[in-house]
């Protein structure tokens, strides 16, 4: 299963790309794998605040639904309203074009209480 | 892997079961307690999922109160359903995110755990795309629903055994109209097990597919303190 180097990992399976004090936000490849064809994607309000470890979103396939966790604290400045017509891009390309919202972020060091690439796939099932 | 079963041996209320499984799943999501998995009747209850539609109710909130049903709006996935006495309800409160995820993922394990199930009483059941649950010739017989929070499930699926399936009637189940809801009973005629042992089935089965080692317990007997605490509100 695909794991991107370059990115910060919660051990909640959602996935950190950080840049210039925006951190975009999306569910991992394993994450998806496991909850199937998305159906529905209940996404944030532009302009809340979350703290690391708040549910800010939902994502539901026909039979499951999942909370998604902020895993840094900030303010909701952008979410992809692409998924509200077409939730299948998580599926399809989960660490691109199915990221989830992006955050300003509070403290940008709270980056390094997430997991990197290598400590994440320890955390996922074995191929 | 360690995990725990309860059975329960009295219908237990909707509000009641939910109350159960919130305690407990806060209790595994900070790792108190192994996986453990609710084995239950409910008294007569209609859910809605998540993002259930109300016009798949066929009845007025008074109708259903008049009928002697209850009526919620559950945080669980999948559409409406029924549940009452004589049908078995699994509520598996378990750690999915780890590296001992299951390859197929758990909807699949839920439907297989279905499936062999009716496999021990001489019944065929499959999968139908896009129709989660275990289906039979005669009819849709588990229906699945489930909510991950912090990657720990609750809510489950439902085993048709021996209920009165008129209270389906009244919803159109899971969205799907004019497909049939099947029991044992209505397979199996007067050939119809008792409720415990097809409880039995669907934790041996439990056990075996999602590899846990089921340590079990009944409401009514001995169980761990930390367990009973959780169970019982005590």
């Amino acid at each position: 299963m695909a794991v991107p180097q370059d990115l910060f990992y919660a051990k909640t399976h959602e996935w950190v790309s950080l840049n210039e004090g925006i951190a975009t936000i999306g569910i991992t490849d394993f994450a998806q794998s496991q909850l199937s064809d998305l159906t529905f994607v209940e996404l944030p309000e532009v302009g809340a605040t979350f703290s690391a470890g708040d549910e800010v979103a939902v994502v539901e396939s026909v039979k499951a639904a999942a909370d998604v966790y902020a895993p840094v604290a900030g303010e909701v400045i952008e979410v992809n309203s692409e998924l509200e017509d077409s939730p299948e891009l998580i599926n399809k390309d989960s660490f691109g074009a199915g990221w989830l919202f992006k955050l300003k972020v509070v403290k940008e060091s709270e980056v390094d209480n997430l997991l990197d690439a290598e400590s994440y796939e320890e955390l996922c099932p074995p191929e | 892997m360690k995990a725990w079963s309860v059975s329960f041996n009295q219908p237990v209320s909707y509000q009641d079961g939910l109350d159960i499984q919130r305690r407990i799943l806060k209790a595994r999501q900070e790792d108190r307690i192994p996986d453990t998995v609710l084995l239950l009747q409910h008294q007569p209850v209609v859910t809605l999922g998540n993002r259930g539609r109300d016009n798949y109710l066929l009845k007025t909130k008074e109708e259903y109160t008049a009928m002697g049903i209850d009526l919620f709006r559950a945080e669980r996935g999948g559409d409406v359903t029924f549940h009452g006495p004589g049908q078995w309800v699994i509520y598996p409160i378990m750690h999915l995110g780890g590296s001992d995820a299951g390859s197929h993922g758990y909807l699949f394990n839920l439907e297989e755990i279905a499936l062999r199930t009716l496999a021990d009483y001489g019944i065929e059941g499959f999968r139908r795309e896009c129709k989660s649950g275990a289906w039979t010739d005669a009819g849709k017989i588990a229906a699945i629903g489930f909510r991950l929070k912090k990657w720990v499930s609750f809510h489950g699926m439902s085993f048709n055994v021996s209920n009165d399936l008129t209270g389906f009637g009244t919803i159109v189940p899971c969205g799907l109209e004019g497909e049939p809801v099947a029991s044992l009973k209505t397979i199996l005629a007067d050939a119809c097990p008792a409720m415990e042992p097809v409880g039995d089935s669907l934790l041996n089965h439990f056990a075996k597919v999602c590899k846990r080692d089921l340590e079990r317990f009944d409401l009514a007997g001995e169980m761990p303190a930390e367990l009973a605490e959780l169970i019982r509100d005590e």
